[in-house]
């Protein structure tokens, strides 16, 4: 490949679309997969799994997959009882919340459908997925806990015994006993208007395209292991604390890593398992797993019941909110599980200036898949929501849906605003969003349309959806992860490293898994420091180079890890400074620094940034107490979150014969701050559209009513194709959050956040003639019909958003052991 | 498992004599799929990709002879303007590895309710052909079809051909599914119009435990037009035909509950289906009296 020629200084690095540096070697195929890995005397691991959802483990037989041909070793959860301990959970929400026991692999009771009951280590991936076949395991039926509001009668069946309750916790706010607005009850009691909703979120799946996988090395000083994760630092630690292994004796490295989503912010039961067999065997350990294993194990997102009361006057006036929230939590606490539905709390409100606002939420068990943070991790939820109530209020009123939120929204010129629920939002432009996003769209052209086709009766109704979203992103100022009881700091680090020759590494302690942030990282600090872009060089995602990071998730990233290293660049040029200044034997006041070079003020004369890394390298002629080299290093805690937002626009053909839903177009305006690269911009928006656009009209992790999950396959589990998507308009408007030097404030969720609710609006909104005020996502053609027809399901069990080739129907998909499900 | 890998058609009839339980194997989209599931394990594969002329066609007194091999990309592309019912639903299959991969043969041995190349063959009076060493014999095609993925077949036959005769008149095809591409069909419906016969074809998918006709339907509609004279001087259908046909549709499914939908929506949209392109190729029709159908898809 031919690098592009730079010349400094032509163009700007911040806000050029430079095409991604990584690619060229992820497109041809010169990729480090974990599972690519292969080492001396490598196992691979299969893992057998629980067809059933409740069960005590009477048994396990595993003699006659002992003897079969190449295998080394099966365990059960007996035989690591002692050593796996308890998968952590690092976000006590409350301080009474109930925490059940989490071994990685089950031991006496399994609690849903993909459990690990067994492994095999084998000489090859192929006779360790044989030898799970010949495992028998009895299982003795136990009662199965499936629905959240059930889950909570007092004669329900437990999910775990022990703890006396399906009740995880419940985490309250309140605007009037936080002093930061007033009473929600006398609000909605002295409402002129009320609107009260239930909303489902369904529960879904984050579908990265790389399968987990990873590899333990237990023959150098270190235990070495590979992971398809998100969060390589957290994972160490945690895995220290867990096994209580010695954390320097633990490197994680996170190569490279196909998406996540959130589905790999985890640690995975078979992450210490693998790591236990390897310690055990003495032998490097290799796990990769099946698609069909990653639906049904690999955590799961959303799956909420919210209930809400709205409040307004007559005029529009919003005066009260109170949201009520079931939790799914499935059958065990991971990692952040407790905490998604909290990271909403405090963004129901949104943009409105709602002068009262009550939140809670009640986390439950099931028997079902753990859940736990997917793109947006809380904040969809909470958007969905409030934009689906300001919808449903302008209804009520008879109001335009711009109008409403316009009468409610924060104005620019009130930035710095002080919201209900406690957060400071440093700026915005919600005006310039959405009138950009009006313009765009044709808004008034498709009212009009939408009016002849009301007044002709047209089989195809037209609908227009608004959401105009903000989220909090950014995570996370320290001190506010503190008071939410989260486990750990919010900060990030990086490290600035000028080579003897004048090219540049930079360390950073996120953990990139298909952002593009070696390349926006290179941009950085190719502008801060004024050398060409491609002397950069960007490491990440291994604890022994990388030493100090809290990883990628949370739109964290650029707005945290981006800004310290700037800061880390700014350190290096102070440092610079005062050695240029004694090699060209003048004040560091007549120095000023630009496009790499220091000049002297006035004068012709200079030293380039490359000429002072060699010389401190060198270190010949040092000033007094100036230690050699250009290294410098900073952690960066932000004092806020940022708060992207924007306007979204979506228009709906809905076939009112069929129920088929088809959005005609999308536009959305985001304002995400300054923008580092507008073309990774463009594609975070793209992406996070199209995940947003599947929770309204495809996705859903579907359950049987024994608990087993019906939509394990791509063919069932319906990820839209590029056949189901309109082309997007997408453009941005950029007010620059004050929170850090770039101006940045992060992009990698906001699509996701905004688009749901836009595409429900619009559904709704073009049935509404017809008295039709929700459609239960996903918007499929059949449950569009219903809403419609009024017609309620035909029998209980049919779930309505799987693609039908029923391929779960035997605990098939996965391994489930030679009786296969019996009980 | 043994992999039987024939190179000829006759050694192929001759391995599944020998072999009577050999699961046949030609794109494989179907039978790989259930081997990964094991919802399937033979204890033979017979490998039809191997014989070259099975994924040929052929034209014999004004019949189409389509091999059972023959992928639906050069079904589509070969044969689409003579076959636009076939071509559109073939069109709707998959993904475009898949069509690459996926034949009717296989289409039809696996025998799905919800197989997307079913209905238009119905719609347009389809002949498969079945041989064994025994000797060759022609099945209409909704004789083929006995149950839920089972058909006719005698353990040692396999499928050689369709035959089809193109089309005189407007075809068309139409599927409702949860996403747009990569999906198993909730319901399908084909019809196609034979003015030479003065008949209208139709076929059903996922609508019953096999493929259908709706053979009420195609009498009614085809009495109606007959008795009015429209064949030779077509003109705008009334609604209350389209309605009564759209009802007969309808009336002729015995759908289920099932993953994918309610048997009350699947009845619902048949009709929807029916009525919709009933409109369409009889617009077609009132227009291009002698045009042979829509290539593009619905």
């Amino acid at each position: 490949m031919t690098a592009i020629p730079t010349t400094p200084g032509t163009e700007p690095e911040l806000g050029r679309a430079r095409k991604r540096k990584e690619d060229a070697r992820l497109i041809t195929g010169s990729t480090r997969w974990t599972d690519n890995m292969a080492l001396p005397g490598m196992l691979h691991l299969a893992v057998l799994r629980s067809p059933i959802a409740h069960a005590r483990i009477a048994s396990i037989d595993a003699d006659e997959a002992r003897r079969m041909s190449g295998v080394q070793a099966v365990l059960t959860g007996r035989d690591l009882a002692d050593e796996q301990g308890s998968l952590p959970c690092a976000w006590p929400i409350t301080e009474d919340m109930k925490s059940p026991q989490a071994p990685p692999m089950a031991v006496d009771e399994v609690h849903f459908a993909g459990e690990v009951v067994a492994v095999v280590a084998a000489r090859s991936a192929a006779e360790a997925r044989d030898a799970l076949d010949a495992i028998d395991v009895d299982y003795e039926d136990l009662p199965v806990v499936l629905d959240m509001e059930s889950a909570l009668a007092d004669d329900s069946p437990l999910v775990h015994s022990d703890l006396g309750t399906n009740r995880n916790a419940t985490w309250t706010f309140d605007s009037a006993e936080a002093g930061t607005g007033g009473d929600v009850e006398q609000a909605l009691a002295d409402a002129e208007v009320r609107v009260e909703r239930t909303f489902r979120q369904q529960r879904l799946i984050p579908a990265f395209m790389e399968p987990r996988s990873v590899v333990v090395d237990p023959t150098g000083e270190q235990f070495t292991m590979w992971s398809a994760t998100q969060v390589p630092h957290i994972l160490r630690t945690m895995l220290a604390m867990t096994l209580g292994v010695p954390e320097q004796k633990i490197r994680v490295i996170a190569p490279d890593v196909g998406g996540g989503f959130g589905g790999k912010l985890q640690v995975t039961p078979e992450e210490v398992i693998t790591f236990l067999l390897a310690r055990r065997l003495g032998r490097p350990v290799k796990w990769t797993e099946s698609r069909s294993e990653t639906m049904v194990s690999a955590h799961h997102g959303r799956d909420q019941v919210q209930k809400l009361a709205l409040s307004a006057r007559r005029d529009g006036t919003v005066t009260g909110l109170k949201v009520e929230l079931l939790a799914d939590m499935g059958a065990y606490l991971r990692l952040v599980s407790p905490g998604v539905p909290i990271l909403g709390a405090l963004m129901f409100n949104s943009i409105y200036k709602f002068p009262a606002y009550h939140f809670t939420c009640t986390n439950v068990f099931t028997n079902k898949t753990p859940t736990d943070a997917y793109r947006g991790a809380g904040r969809p939820e909470a958007t969905f929501a409030i934009e689906r109530m300001m919808d449903e209020l302008a209804a009520e009123l008879d109001m335009d849906p711009l109008e409403l939120r316009r009468k409610n929204w924060i104005g620019r010129d009130e930035f710095p605003f002080t919201t209900i629920a406690g957060l400071t939002y440093d700026s915005g432009d919600y005006e310039a969003a959405t009138d950009r996003a009006l313009e765009l769209f044709g808004y008034r052209q498709l009212r009009e349309e939408q009016a002849r086709r009301r007044e002709q009766g047209d089989t195809v109704q037209l609908g227009i959806g608004v959401s105009t979203f903000t989220e909090m992103c950014g995570l996370a100022p320290s001190r506010v992860l503190g008071s939410l009881s989260y486990g750990a700091g919010g900060w990030e680090h990086a490290q600035i490293r000028v080579l003897p020759t004048g090219k540049v590494e930079v360390v950073t302690g996120v953990s990139p898994h298909g952002q593009g942030h070696v390349t926006a990282w290179s941009q950085i600090v190719a502008e801060r420091l004024g050398v060409p872009f491609d002397d950069v060089e960007v490491l990440h995602g291994d604890t022994q180079s990388s030493p100090r990071g809290l990883d990628t998730y949370g739109s964290r990233s650029l707005a945290v890890g981006g800004v310290a290293a700037v800061h880390a660049a700014d350190k290096v040029i102070e440092k610079a400074k005062t050695i240029a200044a004694h090699l060209l034997e003048c004040s560091e006041d007549d120095l000023e620094f630009s496009g790499g070079r220091f000049g002297v003020r006035g004068t012709d004369q200079g030293t380039g940034l490359a000429d002072v890394a060699l010389a401190a390298f060198a270190a010949h002629d040092l000033p007094e107490g100036i230690e050699p080299n250009l290294d410098a290093e900073a952690s960066f805690d932000p004092e806020n979150f940022s708060f992207p937002h924007g306007t979204h626009l979506c228009a709906t053909e809905v076939d009112t014969e069929t129920g088929a839903v088809r959005i005609r177009s999308y536009v959305c305006v985001d304002d995400v701050g300054t923008v580092v690269n507008p073309l990774i911009v463009e594609g975070q928006v793209h992406g996070g559209l199209a995940q947003g656009i599947a929770q309204a009209l495809y996705e859903e992790a579907v359950h049987d009513e024994d608990g087993t999950l019906t939509t394990a396959t791509f063919a069932d589990y319906l990820v839209p194709s590029a056949a189901d998507l309109p082309e997007f308009t997408t453009d941005r408007t950029e007010t620059r959050a004050t929170s850090n030097p770039l101006g940045v404030k992060g992009v990698g969720e906001a699509g996701t956040i905004a688009s749901t609710p836009a595409v429900v609006n619009a559904v709704v909104d073009a049935l509404r003639p017809l008295g039709v005020d929700d459609v239960e996502m996903p918007c499929s053609p059949q449950r569009v019909w219903r809403a419609i027809t009024g017609t309620r399901t035909s029998s209980d069990t049919a779930a309505e958003a799987g693609g039908g080739l029923g391929s779960m129907d035997t605990g098939g998909g996965f391994a489930a052991g030679s009786q296969g499900g019996s009980r | 498992m043994d992999f039987l890998r024939p190179t000829s058609w006759r050694d192929a009839l001759e391995a599944k004599a020998h072999h009577p339980d050999a699961t046949p194997i030609a794109g494989g989209t179907d039978v790989m799929v259930e081997i990964n599931f094991d919802h399937r394990r033979p204890t033979s594969l017979l490998d039809l990709t191997g014989i070259d002329e099975l994924a040929s066609w052929s034209e014999h007194g004004g019949k189409l002879r389509i091999g059972a091999g023959l992928p639906y990309t050069r079904l589509i592309d070969e044969l689409g303007d003579r076959l636009p019912g076939l071509a559109i639903a073939a069109r709707t299959v998959g993904s475009p590895q898949i069509r690459n991969r996926g034949t009717l043969g296989g289409n039809l041995a696996s025998a799905s309710p919800a197989g997307d190349g079913h209905p238009p063959l119905l719609a347009s009076g389809a002949e498969v052909e079945v041989e064994s060493v025994r000797g060759t014999r022609l099945l209409p095609v909704e004789e083929f079809f006995t149950g839920v993925k089972r058909h006719a077949l005698a353990s040692d036959e396999l499928i050689s051909a369709v035959h089809i005769a193109p089309a005189t008149g407007a075809q068309q095809f139409s599927k409702i599914g949860t996403r747009n591409a990569m999906v198993i069909a909730v319901c399908t419906f084909a019809i196609a119009l034979h003015p030479e016969r003065q008949r209208v074809g139709t076929g059903l998918g996922s609508a019953a435990p096999t493929p259908l006709r709706a053979i009420e339907a195609e009498e009614f509609l085809s009495g109606e037009l007959a008795d009015s004279g429209q064949w030779d001087s077509p003109r705008p259908l009334d609604d209350s035909v389209v309605r009564q046909f759209g009802d007969l549709v309808a009336r002729a499914a015995s759908p289920i509950d099932d993953v994918r939908s309610t048997a009350d929506y699947r009845t619902h949209a048949l009709g929807v289906m029916a009525r919709r392109t009933l409109g369409w190729v009889w617009d077609e029709y009132r227009n291009h009296p002698s045009s042979t159908g829509r290539p593009e898809c619905a």
